[in-house]
């Protein structure tokens, strides 16, 4: 009798939605596989696909593409050296929204709430290249578009897609 | 309603996964698996309680799995085509002591699970002394002898 025919005894079979079964299966073990793949990248956030530097004249700013619900994300900003000793960091509202900030160093000077979302002022030294870390939990999920800009210079863009 | 959502998703997910993972994971579980498997709850757990540790969210939280499990047991047995969806079906893996060894393959089953439970529940050690070996939908393998089938044919 051929292997794959139901049989009646000694139970009931169903070959036919066995066979499917043990093919959803094996397309299954590919999902996952594919799952784990995206995670070793980064494309589930935290690696290589999802580091990302967004280069300006006044500032890089460092973050990752990809953020996950309530894990702790870290943007870098990396200020080009001014003679300035007081910078003024600009985050927009979206920003606001969608993360909340645990940790930023060096401490801001103050932060101020203006009209298009949040203002951190820092006391740097001149003629250098000063640097500032903000931690941030996000919350909420989809894809955030973040403007941010340093002193008077123009807006750097970037968009953050968090995961659920 | 984000805890019941979650809950929903938690659970179609895992149940996918653990279906997708095959029924020996289940059936055949060994002390790493079972440590695996609380690693995986542990893991879940958080994701759905995220930091709402509250009375009224592990309520809201077993009420929804409860419910889940009800709403899909009266689906089970009012369609036996869900039935076999949610559950599996039994498939022969041994027949009059001989192995099928495609559909041994297709189960990720060896003659050697076969023989161990053989040995386990009968104390058989030889392939022709099994009758039928049956992948049960649990994922354990019944065994029916070769003498006894006979005997309860007789």
């Amino acid at each position: 009798m051929d292997e794959f025919a139901s049989r009646q005894y000694p139970v009931q079979e169903h070959m036919v939605f066995q066979r499917r079964t043990w093919i959803i299966q094996r397309a299954g073990w590919f999902v996952l596989a594919a799952v784990c793949l995206a995670a070793l990248t980064g494309l589930l956030g935290g690696g290589i696909l999802s580091n990302r530097a967004l280069e300006g004249a006044a500032m890089t700013i460092e973050y990752e593409r990809f953020e996950r619900a309530t894990r702790l994300a870290q943007f870098g900003f990396h200020f080009a050296p001014t003679d300035n000793t007081e910078r003024r960091l600009h985050l927009s509202r979206s920003f606001q929204d969608k993360f909340e900030i645990t940790s930023i160093q060096p401490p801001p000077l103050r932060s101020l709430a203006t009209l298009g979302g949040l203002e951190l002022i820092f006391a740097v030294a001149p003629s250098v290249k000063n640097q500032v870390t903000i931690w941030a939990r996000p919350h909420g999920y989809g894809s955030v578009a973040i403007a941010s800009h340093v002193d008077n210079n123009p807006p750097s863009n970037f968009r953050v897609f968090i995961y659920p | 309603m984000d805890s019941v959502i979650k809950a929903c998703i938690v659970y179609f997910v895992l149940w996918a996964i653990i279906r997708i993972s095959g029924r020996r994971t289940l059936g055949e579980m060994s002390a790493f698996d079972f440590i695996l498997f609380l690693i995986i709850g542990g893991s879940t757990q958080r994701a759905i309680t995220g930091e709402d540790y509250s009375l009224t969210n592990a309520l809201i939280l077993v009420s929804t799995f409860v419910v889940i499990e009800i709403v899909l047991s009266l689906l089970d047995l009012r369609s036996p085509v869900l039935r076999r969806v949610f559950e599996g079906t039994p498939t022969v893996l041994v027949e009059n002591g001989h192995p099928m060894t495609h559909r041994l393959r297709w189960a990720r089953v060896t003659e050697d699970n076969v023989l161990e439970a053989a040995r386990r529940l009968h104390g058989l050690i030889r392939m022709e002394q099994i009758k039928f070996a049956i992948l049960e939908s649990t994922g354990k393998i019944s065994i029916v002898p070769e003498r006894a089938d006979d005997k309860a044919e007789g």
